[in-house]
Order: structure tokens, then sequence, then C-alpha cells
């Protein structure tokens, strides 16, 4: 998910401004044999654990979904197991719940609920019957847990026991009679005038993951975990809505009460989300890749349809370079989903072959955030969607590794210096971005933290997506672009699928570097060391200075001896280039290992120093503070000027504003 | 638009041209006051930055990111003296309430405004202008709740709508109606200044009754004398901001400064004109019911209303 840093930004997309889609012709979107077809019949991609059967009938004027839930639960996890817990995802959207708790002591990522509670924000899951087979009907023996903080009031996870255990490798069937009340948009779900975002709705069984049940509450900086599967799922609603889910459509019955029924299937997937609205405008693509072709759907709400060109063609140079640099996309679609004015909060969400955008009427092209937030949910069905994380525990494995690979892709194909704003007058670049990102919180919290336990959302926000991407950006340095890049085609080839761990992750990358990269990450990943670099003192001073005055300051001889001194301001060690440049254009290069607090360089030439730089590419993007990393003797106030130029504009036209009131 | 409309439009410009000294006056101190205003962070920021490589972001264009990075830093050049640069655009207002007597009397009069006669028309009309200037903020106070109502009834809308436009375009609507609000109890207050000043109106609550009364006889006249020269104004610093930030290589410094402060220029000449505007019409008014007391430089007894003729109308 990725929300705030896209106010921001901006522009050009010409590369792709010819026209890469078609309009589609109306009807429903089914689903074509594909050679993908062939080769899952043959080979699952994923280990199945769970196989969701569901029929859901949507009413949309009261926004909520009656369903039947049918979950073939197979017990892979070697041991006999009678207590199975479940998730029910939209019971935090009420008062006393442990995320408007959260929400309301320390902020969301969103425009949610945070200062006052609004009855329209209220969302419920309730069930009406639960019965497993060998069981009979368990309802009563439904019992809501708070495995997180202890809150009496959450009822975002429930555990139930059968009457007997399941043995290893048997399955065992539940039968569930749920209703979903869904709340206005609020955490990327929910309805906004005649749209329904329809996202974690119904009772999701928990992880077996290191030998124990992971079924976190709903809390407010974390997201999902779950295992694959297959899902069959049926929606109706009336005829004159427009649907979007993330599976196949295989079948469309128009209904005589005047509603239709569509049916959608979609494997070794561990989410399934849908969203409808009478007011979408359908646009359809193709792209292929070396899976074969992807279909491209396109759902765009009223006055956004100058955004969907630069939706498709954002995607498709996603998918092309995901293909080209990580590995191939399976699946056979991808369905974006433009929210409504006003319904942003439904904006910026994946969900396995499913990502909702954003963007607004009037969107300049010099802003990109319909690009970058098209291409941050895509790389998610990569990390989260492929590799499915625990994005309770280890949200920088999916957000952090999503957002470094967000600014490799746009910079790719937008620009690294312009790739989110470009204007004649403003520029921005991506990975310029993360690192501002990260700037936000620089050492509050290591980036291997829970996602709940943050200091706040803003510390969520900038550790887990900004530093983390800025962190493997500055891990380029160490081991190389293209090293990193094949080190993370190597972590999703292995673990597609899987739910690897972080140490996965970073055993991965030392493997593939062939180097021992403990010192970076125990400082980068597991601590909060604060990193930057500064030229401390840079000057040049006659050699024989006692033979020099005020009126002949140039020394007889020429020579003069220079000092560049360093210093480590932070307590991140690491080591960092010295560029030194003289006035007869001689050079010296000096490789400090960083471990000092300081260290000082001493030259004696016939020349004096002209400049002294740490890091000259500004490549370091750990470094929270560039100004310090350079002294230039001549100096260049041009950009004060600048400054001084707006400052002073802005300054006049306060006065102004202000005198017209006189 | 009658011939009396067209010559008070054009010849407000003209009366701005013929005492621009006013105009160069107004620019010069609104400019230095935001020098000083900006000087101790531009210090500072230069302290930081002029021996600095990272200056270079901003040089060759300007780095968004890395502007956000520096105001972001724990010891930015960039955070401090925020309340100074406000204090300093108090002190301009302050300024040109002291001012305007001076100005509505020169136009009015036609004068050359001499320094001393000049200043004394300011120190004569300041209190009242003041007086005035809190009965506008007293007028704008329903303004302020008219935008507050709008603000709820947008959500009102929003909340009961199948679609997002309605109470988008309510939201547009709405602000157009706040916007002519404010212009029209701009022009309210501008003939009450005129009244005072031309009057020697002394009581600004009857200032403002007789200027309303204009206003309400007179409103498709004032109006669009006003909003005229305001769609001038808007559509050359339109064009300035858009010449500054399409037309100018990111590195001319001295062309963008110069620009910024052309289109500052032509702002104040602008408002000036719509004084001027104000003035001409109110004093063809006047000829036209009759002469009318007026202030007139020291000596003067203040008890005796001294009786000056305007010039005839040119019509």
């Amino acid at each position: 998910m990725r929300l705030s840093a896209l106010l921001v930004v901006a522009a050009g997309c010409a590369m792709f401004s010819v026209p890469l889609f078609s309009q589609a012709p109306p009807g429903p979107l089914v689903r074509r044999p594909s050679p993908a077809d062939t080769a899952t019949a043959q080979k699952t991609l994923s280990i199945r654990v769970v196989g969701y059967t569901i029929d859901a009938k949507l009413d949309p004027t009261k926004h909520t979904i009656d369903a039947t839930e049918t979950l073939t639960y197979k017990n892979l996890t070697g041991k006999p197991q009678q207590t199975f817990p479940f998730h029910m995802y939209l019971n935090a959207f009420q008062p006393q719940s442990t995320f408007m708790t959260e929400v309301r002591r320390s902020g969301t990522r969103g425009n949610g609920p945070d200062t006052a509670w609004d009855p329209k924000h209220f969302g419920s899951i309730t069930m009406d019957k639960l019965e497993a087979d060998g069981s009979g009907d368990l309802t009563s023996k439904m019992e809501f847990i708070h495995p997180d903080d202890n809150n009496a009031a959450d009822r975002t996870v429930f555990q139930v026991s059968l009457a007997a255990p399941v043995a290893p490798n048997a399955s065992v069937t539940f039968r569930m009679t749920f209703h979903d009340q869904l709340p206005e948009v609020v955490e990327r779900t929910g309805y906004k005038h005649d749209f329904d975002m329809v996202g974690q709705w119904f009772p999701k069984v928990g992880v077996w993951w290191k030998d124990a049940w992971n079924c976190h509450q709903f809390h407010a900086n974390s997201e999902f975990f779950a295992d694959f599967g297959t899902f069959d799922v049926k929606i109706t609603l009336p005829q004159n809505e427009i649907l979007g889910a993330g599976g196949d459509l295989m079948a469309t019955v128009k209904n005589s009460d005047g509603t239709q029924t569509l049916t959608y299937h979609s494997e070794d997937v561990h989410d399934f989300s849908w969203a409808a609205s009478p007011s979408f405008t359908r646009v359809d693509d193709t792209w292929t890749g070396s899976q074969g072709p992807v279909a491209i759907h396109v759902l765009m709400s009223p006055g956004n349809m100058p955004s969907a060109p630069r939706y498709v063609a954002v995607l498709k140079g996603s998918l092309r370079l995901f293909d080209q640099w990580y590995g191939p996309y399976p699946y056979d679609r991808i369905t974006v989903v433009d929210p409504p004015h006003g319904g942003s909060d439904a904006g910026g969400m994946e969900y396995p072959t499913l990502i909702t955008a954003g963007t607004s009427w009037n969107m300049p092209k010099g802003v990109l955030a319909p690009e970058i937030v098209t291409e941050h949910e895509f790389g998610h069905q990569y990390w989260y969607g492929m590799v499915a994380t625990n994005e309770f525990e280890d949200a920088w494995l999916d957000e952090g590794i999503n957002s470094y690979t967000e600014a490799k892709v746009m910079n790719e194909l937008y620009g690294t210096n312009t790739s989110t704003l470009n204007f004649p007058f403003a520029q921005a670049g991506e990975s310029d971005f993360m690192r501002l990102e990260y700037l936000g919180s620089v050492d509050s919290d290591p980036i291997a933290t829970f996602a709940w336990k943050f200091r706040n959302s803003n510390s969520y926000g900038s550790v887990t997506y900004g530093k983390t991407a800025t962190m493997l950006l500055t891990l380029e340095q160490v081991i190389g672009e293209d090293t990193l890049r094949q080190a993370l085609h190597t972590y999703f080839m292995r673990y597609r699928f899987t739910h690897p761990t972080g140490e996965d992750f970073l055993k991965t990358i030392e493997e593939v570097s062939g180097k021992d990269l403990r010192w970076y990450f125990n400082q980068a990943v597991y601590g909060t060391n604060v990193f930057d670099y500064e030229v401390d003192d840079a000057h040049s001073d006659p050699l024989q200075w006692w033979e020099t005055s005020r009126a002949h300051p140039k020394p007889a001889d020429g020579v003069y001896r220079t000092y560049v001194t360093v210093r480590r301001k932070g307590d991140f060690i690491f080591p960092v280039d010295l560029d030194v440049k003289f006035d007869d254009g001689s050079t010296a290069t000096e490789h400090w290992d960083g471990k000092d607090r300081w260290t000082r360089y001493q030259y004696d030439r016939k020349a004096q120093i002209v400049s002294a730089q740490i890091d000259s590419q500004n490549q370091l993007l750990l470094d929270r503070n560039f100004v310090n990393n350079s002294y230039n003797e001549k100096g260049d106030a041009r950009a004060t000027n600048k400054f001084r130029n707006l400052w002073i504009f802005a300054s006049e036209w306060l006065s102004q504003l202000l005198a017209w009131l006189t | 638009m009658d011939r009396t409309e067209g010559g008070t439009f054009f010849r407000g410009a003209g009366l701005v041209w013929k005492w621009q000294r006013l105009l160069w006056w107004i620019f010069a101190v609104n400019l230095i006051l935001a020098w000083l205003a900006t000087q101790g962070m531009v210090e500072r920021l230069g302290a930081a930055l002029n021996h600095s490589n990272a200056s270079q972001y901003f040089v060759h264009g300007f780095n968004v990111a890395q502007f956000l990075a520096l105001a972001g830093q724990p010891d930015s050049p960039l955070t401090s003296d925020r309340p100074a640069a406000a204090h300093y655009s108090v002190v301009f207002m302050i300024f040109m309430l002291f001012l305007t007597g001076g100005i509505l009397a020169a136009y009015i009069r036609d004068e050359r405004p001499q320094p001393g006669i000049f200043f004394e028309a300011c120190g004569y009309h300041f209190w009242r202008f003041f007086r005035l200037l809190i009965y506008m903020l007293i007028v704008f106070l329903p303004v302020g709740g008219l935008a507050a109502l709008a603000g709820v009834m947008y959500n009102h809308i929003d909340e009961r709508s199948i679609s997002p436009f309605p109470a988008v375009h309510f939201f547009e609507a709405a602000a157009v109606v706040i916007l002519f609000l404010l212009i029209v109890i701009r022009i309210w207050f501008d003939m009450a200044q005129v009244i005072a000043v031309a009057e020697d109106e002394k009581r600004m609550h009857r200032a403002l009754r007789r200027a309303f009364g204009l206003l309400w006889h007179n409103f498709f006249s004032l109006f669009w004398l006003y909003f005229r020269i305001t769609i001038i104004a808007v559509v050359f610093v339109g064009l300035g901001l858009r010449l500054w930030m399409l037309g100018l290589k990111p590195g001319s410094n001295i062309a963008a400064f110069l620009l910024s402060q052309l289109m500052l220029v032509i702002w104040i000449a602008t408002r000036l004109w719509q004084r001027a505007s104000e003035a001409l019409w109110y004093r063809q008014r006047a000829a036209v019911s009759g002469p009318e007391p007026v202030w007139t430089p020291a000596p003067v007894i203040a008890s005796v209303a001294v009786v000056e003729p305007y010039p005839p109308p040119t019509t």
C-alpha cells in the first residue's frame, strides 16, 4: 500500500503518450484460454493450503454483503491441528477496536477517522453460522482472541476448536454464513458514492508459520498475511454495476430479478478482492511477456479518464521491467481500479491481480502520482503477491523492497531526476523522494520492526518504505547495482509462492554478492544508526607561511600545504571516498573506512585546494545531510540568490494580501 | 459601458501614470521590507549552501526533493525566522493603511502630491481608515460563516449523492459566490474611503452607509470598473508566472528577479488604478450632483467646511 508520498508529484509520460490502450467494447471480461492454463494444470505454482468458495450478494444501497463461504484447509503443518484462528478484518472499523485505538493514539496512513469517530466509518463482519465437517455447528464456540494487545473489545481475530484434531496432510472443511457492513471508505476498504471497494471482507484463516499460528489483529500500521490456494467466488449484484475482481471471469448470468451473478476463479493467490460501481468506464489492453499475454483491465471513475492511458503505460512498462529484471509475471490478468473523487482512501492498495490506483481531475502530466501509485501497487504482485512475506511482522519485505523497485522502475521509465516531478521549473526523482521519506524519521525505529510496534505512523512510513528503499539504494554502492538486481531476481525465483523471512532476503543478497554484509545490515536493518559524514575543514596554507605577508601572500616556492578534515557525525560506520581537487587541475582520492570519528588528509603541492567532497555523486542516500558533504573554496551564491528571489517574492505577496484589506 | 465609465476607466490609468511616484514608493517599500524579512534566512542559507556542491541541485533546475530534504534538516537554515517575515508584512499593511488617505486625496484633487501635503492627508485619515478596517473585518465575519456553511453543505451533498460531481460543482459555485462577495465588500469599503476623503466625512459608519447606497444604485458600473482592472491584473501576473516557470532558464536569477518585480509593479499599479478610477468615478458623480465638502491641506480650521469646486466632467 502506498498513499501519502504520492500526494506530491508529477510528470511527463511523453514516452508513453501514444495511444497504448483501447476502449473496450461493453460486455463481460470472460476468461480466455491461455498457455498458462496448460502449465497450471500440470503443476501448481504454489503449495495450495486453502480453497475458498464464496457466494456473495452485494446490496449497493446499504453497502452490505451477505455471503456463504466454504473453506477447505489442508493441514500441511506436520502436526495435528484442532484449533484454528480466523481474521475478521472488517471489525477493525469500530471505536473500541485495536485499529481505532492505535489510529487515535498515533495516526494512520490515510485520511481515516483519526480525529473523531464518525459513524459512517463503521464497518463490521458478523458470523451468522460456522460449521466444520465432523464438528457440526461451531458458532457458539467462536472465541475472539487478542494475541497482540489483550484488547478485549477487539473482534478482528477469533479462534475455534474442532471436535477432533485434523491429522497431518488431511483436510477440514469449514462452512460459514456471514454478513458484511462496509464502512465509508477507510484503510482501502469501503464505499464512496456508488463505488464499493470490497477488500478483506471474508473470514480468512491464519497461517501456520514458524511452527505456530500467525494470525494478528488488524492494526493501524500493518497489512496482511495469508496462505496460497484457490478462490471460486460468485458475486451477485445489480445488472448496472460494473465489476472488477482479482480473478478470471468464468461466467456471467443475468438473473430475472434484475441482478447478475458473476463467477470468478483464481488460483495460486492468497486473497481475493473486488470493486463495483455503475459509473466505471472500462479500458482494456494487453501486454505480452515471457509467460504469454496478460490482459490489462482498467476501471476508471468519472472525471478521471485522462489518466487512463497513463495507468496503462506505466503498467506495461512495469510488467516489462519486472519480467526482465526480477522474474516472470505468471498470471494472465491484472486489474486496475481507479477510485472516484473523494474515495482516495481506497486508492493505492494491492491485492493479488487487482490493484487500486489514484489520480485526480486535471492531474498535471508533470506530476507523476498516477504512475507512481500504479507502479507501486503492481510491484506488490511480486513483493507480497508472490513472495508472500508476513506483512505484520516484516512489513519492510513487501513495502520496503517494493519501494526500492518502484524507484528503479520509475527512474528507468521516466528519468532518474524527473520520475516524480517533471516541470521546467522544478524536478524530482523517485530515489530522492525515497530518501526524503526516510529523512522524515531517520532513527526512530529499526527497519526490522513489527508493523504495529513502530513509534507512530510517521515512523512506520518513513522507515518501512523510505528507509528500506534508501538502504537498498545505498547498498548498490557496496555490491553494485547489477549484483543487487541479480540478488532480487534470485530471491524472487527462490521464494515466490512461499513465506520467506527477513533473514532469507538478507542471506540471499550476501550469497549472490559473495560478501559478508552483516556490518551493513546490523546498522541499517537491525539498528537505528545515523549516517552523516561531513567535510569538516578544507583549506590551503603556504608551506613556508612565515615568509609570506599580507603584501606578498603567495609563497616564493609556490608550495601550499592543504588540509582536509573529514568527520563522521553519526554513529553509522561506512567506508567513504573523498575527492579533493586542486587549482592546477590535479586531484586526489582518499578512501576512509569511517571507523574513527574523524580523519585528516594533508597534501603539499604547488596548488591550492578547489574543493573536497565525500561521495561525489551523492549516491550514499542514507547520508542524512548532503549539504555538509562538500566544501568548495570558490563558492557559488546562485542557489542562494534563487532562494532569495523566491522568498522576497513570497514575502511581497503576503504583504500585498494584507494590504488588500486596507 | 457608457462614455463616462469608459473615461473613468482610462483616465484612472492616466492618473496612476501621472502620479506614478506613488507607485514606485509603494513598490520600493514593499521590496525593502520583503528584503529585510528574508535577509536572515538568506544569510543562513548562504552560509550553509554557498560553499557546498549541493547548491547545484538548485542552480540548473530546482530539485524539489532536495529542497524538502534541506528544509527538513534539524538545523535547517530554512526553518527559522518565519514570524519575522510575517511581521514585516504586517508593517507593510499598516504602511498602506497610512498611505491610503494621501493616495486618495491626490487622486481626488488631481494635484501633484507634495510630500508635506501628502503625508498630512495620510495622517489626517489614518484613524478613520483604521476604523474602516475594523468594520471590514466585522463584515468579513458573516462571509467566513458563509464559507463554513458552504463546507458543511459540501459534506452534506457529498454524503447524500451517488456521484461526486454535485458536491464539487456546489463547491465551485460557492467559491465563486464568496469571491464575488469579497470583491463587493472591497468596492463598498473603497467607496467609503473615497467619501471619507472627498467629503471629509469623519463618521465612518455614515461613510459606509452612503457608500452602500452608492454601490446599491450603481452596482454594475462600480463592479465592472473594479472587476475589469482585477482581470487585467490577474492576466498579467498569470502570464508573468507562466513565463517565469516555463520560459526563463533555471539559472537566470537576474531575469527572474526583474520579472518577479515587474509582476509586483503591475499588481500594485492595478490596485492604484482601481482606487484612481473609483475616485474619478465619484468625482464625476459629485460634479453632476453638485459640489461637496472635501479635505484640503492645512491651514484649515476644522470647523469650517471648505468648498472646492471639482473640475467639470470630461464627457
